[in-house]
């Protein structure tokens, strides 16, 4: 997927502009607040979780190329092929080669944000295999044009009943509909037939585990099973950095990963799929297939970055941001919104093709209370800020500004002198009622508020008569 | 080069990778995947049941707290004496929502009598027109009202799947703490895992248009269980 | 910006029987530079800061954030530097914000004030999440008979300030505060009572664009030692 997330600027105003998208949002924001809050109840000692959730994603990073070595041993073993890909192409090319392979004209697949980095649906079009996004939102942004998700796990999170009500009508030429269980039925029977006439299903991978050679799958729709039950191949999309020790690791982390993402003890559906079918069963794939993928990955590995390569991508930390619930998803640019793709995106894209996302955040530390793997996202942000400026990529007046600012407040004398003619300057450009409604030194705090003016003179100044 | 080797020398340059530090690391690994330490797990009781901690398989608190997630997750429950009483029970149940006494069930329940509680039964996988699914369980997990399914030649995964609605026969002696005392059942067992273990917690559902929650997305719309009390 | 924040700590401090000193070559924590990735800036700041205060018995500040600052961040900007680091780190001990200060150390049983009507309190990010900041602020309001204190929904979210967030997106940041001030409203509350001057400023610039000029947007400070 290109990334448009240079533009972030622009996108945020367009989504701020849009009266659809903000009524949408307004409805989804406390409904996985408050969820999440409810269900993380009923785990006794919560912190203690996630702190665990923590230690078994680090166990796998810190040794990180041998716990790969591990996973494609037993994954080797029970049938599987493991191929690698080093970036998107590298994935296109292995799926359209796999699909070539097996004469696969049709691939239905459950939701992969990787095929996303990919930007796969164009790869396999172009190749003539027909790609059907089997999760009901992805399926609604397939066909709207191929639109890009706004959220990890909600994709359509967006957009309202009314949108997907025209859409459907349109597609699938029958009578528009507004009711939505009808309009479930309706994607379930189109996509039904793919299931059945599609010849390979493709799924990312919640976590791969290394005992067992193992994907886990989770999803409530169902689609991620059906993907992997009907059709004779099957391919998984993940990061390499999805590996997991054992099956009681997965156990642990399941009790994180619903209850974060939305709000539920568990999912209804948890996949955990090893190997291809046994002569004998009457279904599942015949063909199995793990691409691992580094795509940006492997530079994370060792770096400052590193606790971000815990994610088990939740969303959780994009539900309880201010900045996510006002503007949506895609006005991050890119794969990955709120502030894990705030994170992601510039360590996976390059720091100077997303120059604001690493400030488009207020440090508030919601994400980071959250995130079930204690990912310390604010400070990674900061990091990023840092990054930023070591590497000159900060406009000069900013830089300017700071050095100046950091000489002046070195300079108690100056300081002082420099907060009473601004106190002054305040005062002398309010309305009368104590606000100042536009500021020519910082416009953009007076596009959507006042600027409360200052009492006269300064702390400093009135201090220093009282101690006279 | 090979991307993998590309990509794996790149994370073991990242990591100081060396002949020592592999071997250490290789070493812990395998202690790792041995040990198979646990995380913390929640406290198993039930609103009906006051005795806390994690079960022995099958107890009362076990039953009902399944039961009770069960029931949150929108499957209902029926509950019976034994796998001889299970055909009966899912005719009244067929019978009760109007359904034809017609179900594919797993090769590992064509023993029972299905004729006699009058249901024609399919022995085999599940196909599109199938409208009910009959399925057993390995086993169910009851701290999130859970079944746990294997696949296998007698346990097809599709029956659970495709029909739209999906009937559970669950022993009470195989209704286990959590996710962790499932995999150790398998693993004493099935030795390795099967190609599928599927977790199921009710009906399948999607959430995405609005956020409102819809029953029957791609799999079943309705999942009933029968507990089979003294199997 | 706000000289009375200053003097009500200050009243606040020495009714709890403790000497004030404020030294006048104070500048600022740092925290901005911080914040916007400047090290050298930071580090720079942190060390006249360090000078100025590490002679002191408490330092303590009205504002979660600037304690923070200093607290938790000095170390790690100093890092380098392990001299620095730990007069950082002997620092940080004995920093507080004031609202926390007044209830855990000083236990300031009788505040000054009479502030009287419905207010509402919003809590600031870093002082709630990383200090801890959120019953201390409402025991001492309990302490004022007067004052009906009216929880607001989201009242732990973020008021969208940010610091250079703020300037830098401007429209953004203010459609943020735009809910924390409905949420606020909603409660009836006569003045919504905060612990840190940034989101104060952001509270009362949005309220006032908003056509609102009757709620009051105050310090705790300015509550606990208001004169009737
Ligand atoms: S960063 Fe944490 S909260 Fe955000 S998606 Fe990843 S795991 Fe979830």
């Amino acid at each position: 997927m290109k990334s448009r997330a240079h533009r972030f600027k622009e996108n945020a105003a367009a989504a701020l502009a849009n009266p659809v998208l903000q009524a949408s949002m307004r409805k989804a924001k406390g409904k996985f607040v408050d969820k999440r809050a409810i269900a993380i109840r009923e785990i006794d000692d919560f912190e203690a979780t996630r702190e665990a959730a923590k230690q078994i994603r680090n166990r796998v990073i810190e040794n990180l190329d041998l716990w790969l070595e591990k996973f494609e041993e037993t994954a080797t073993a029970r049938g599987a092929t493991v191929l690698w890909a080093k970036d998107g192409a590298e994935i296109c090319r292995h799926v359209v080669d796999v699909a070539k392979r097996h004469g696969v004209k049709k691939a239905v697949k459950s939701k992969s944000m990787l095929s996303e980095e990919a930007g796969l649906n164009l790869a396999l079009t172009a190749a003539g295999i027909q790609p059907v996004e089997t999760d009901l939102g992805e399926y609604i942004l397939q066909i709207n044009d191929n639109e890009p998700p706004s959220h990890i796990i909600a994709p359509v999170v967006h957009k309202s009943l009314d949108e997907v009500a025209d859409l459907f009508a349109k597609t699938h030429h029958t009578p528009r509909k507004t009711d939505i269980p009808a309009l479930t039925r309706e994607a379930r029977e189109v996509l039904r037939e793919h299931f059945l006439t599609a010849e390979m299903g493709i799924s990312g991978g919640n976590f791969l585990i290394a005992e067992t050679g193992s994907v886990a799958l989770v999803t409530n729709e169902g689609n991620g099973r059906m993907v992997t039950t009907l059709p004779k191949v099957h391919v998984v999309i993940t990061g390499i950095e999805k590996v997991i020790p054992t099956l009681e690791d997965l156990a642990t982390l399941m009790r994180l990963l619903p209850r974060s993402a939305t709000g539920q003890s568990i999912s209804n559906y948890v996949s955990v799929l090893t190997g291809v079918k046994r002569p004998d069963e009457p279904d599942g794939p015949e063909h199995l297939y793990f691409i691992l993928v580094d795509n940006g990955r492997a530079e994370v590995v060792g770096s400052e970055f590193q606790d971000m390569l815990r994610c088990i991508r939740c969303g959780a930390c994009m539900n309880h941001c201010p900045v996510y619930q006002t503007i949506g998803g895609q006005a991050y640019g890119w794969v990955y919104p709120g502030p894990m793709g705030s994170v992601l995106t510039p360590l996976y894209t390059g720091l100077e093709n997303a120059i604001d996302l690493p400030h488009a955040g207020t440090l508030c530390n919601q994400c980071g209370v959250v995130c079930p793997v204690k990912i310390p996202l604010p400070e990674l942000l900061r990091k990023l800020r840092e990054k930023q400026v070591e590497r000159h990529l900060r406009p000069w007046f900013e830089r300017l500004a700071f050095r100046l600012w950091a000489w002046v407040a070195s300079r108690p004398g100056l300081y002082g002198l420099g907060a009473r003619f601004a106190a002054r300057y305040l005062t002398w450009l309010a309305d009368g009622k104590g606000s100042i409604p536009a500021l020519g030194l910082a416009p953009e705090w007076t596009k959507g508020r006042d600027f409360p003016a200052p009492e006269g003179k300064t702390f400093r100044e009135l201090y220093a008569e009282k101690k006279q | 080069m090979t991307s993998r080797d590309d990509i794996l020398g790149r994370v073991r340059a990242r990591l100081n990778r060396n002949p020592e530090n592999a071997a250490a690391g290789r070493a812990a690994i395998e202690a790792t995947l041995a040990m198979r330490a646990q995380g913390p797990c929640p406290a198993i009781d039930s609103q009906k049941s006051a005795l806390a901690g994690r079960q022995q398989a099958g107890t009362p608190p076990l039953l009902e707290r399944l039961v009770e997630k069960s029931l949150a997750y929108s499957s209902t429950v029926d509950r019976v004496g034994t796998y001889a009483e299970a055909p009966a029970a899912v005719a009244r149940y067929l019978a009760g929502l109007n359904l034809p006494l017609q179900a594919v069930i797993w090769p590992a329940l064509a023993r029972l009598d299905w004729a006699a509680a009058g249901l024609t039964v399919d022995t085999r996988g599940a196909e599109d027109h199938d409208l009910v699914g009959i399925s057993g369980c390995f086993c169910a997990i009851a701290e999130t009202g859970t079944l746990m399914l294997v696949s296998g030649p007698d346990t097809p995964a599709s029956v659970s799947l495709l029909p739209e609605t999906h009937i559970a026969l669950v022993p009470a002696s195989r209704i286990v703490a959590g996710m962790e005392e499932g995999f150790a059942l398998a693993r004493a067992e099935l030795g390795q895992l099967p190609r599928a273990v599927n977790f199921i917690s009710g009906p399948s559902r999607t959430g995405d248009i609005e956020q409102t929650i819809v029953l029957g997305a791609h799999g079943p719309y309705r999942v009933h269980l029968i507990l089979l009390v003294q199997e | 910006m706000r000289p009375r924040i200053g003097f009500a700590a200050i009243e606040l401090l020495e009714a709890a029987g403790c000497e004030v000193i404020v030294p006048a070559s104070q500048t600022c924590c740092g925290q901005p530079a911080w914040n916007s990735g400047d090290r050298a800036a930071a580090a720079q700041l942190a060390k006249k800061v360090i000078v100025e205060f590490e002679g002191f018995e408490y330092v303590v500040a009205p504002s979660g954030s600037c304690a923070d600052h200093i607290k938790n961040e000095y170390p790690v900007i100093l890092a380098d530097e392990p001299e620095w680091c730990s007069r950082a780190v002997a620092l940080g001990r004995r920093v507080y914000e004031l609202t926390d200060f007044l209830v855990n150390v000083a236990k300031l049983d009788r505040v000054p004030g009479s502030f009287a009507g419905r207010v509402t309190y919003h809590d600031s990010c870093t002082g709630l999440r990383s200090l801890g900041i959120k019953a201390q602020p409402r025991a001492l309001l309990a302490r004022l008979p007067g004052v009906e204190l009216q929880e607001m929904s989201g009242a732990e979210e973020c008021c969208g300030f940010g610091g250079t967030f703020s300037v830098k997106f401007g429209e953004l940041s203010a459609a943020i505060a735009e809910r924390k001030c409905a949420n606020a409203c909603a409660t009836g509350a006569a003045a919504i009572v905060g612990g840190d001057l940034g989101c104060l400023l952001n509270i009362e610039g949005k309220l006032r664009r908003m056509g609102d000029h009757e709620t009051q947007v105050l310090h705790i400070a300015e509550v606990l030692t208001a004169k009737p």
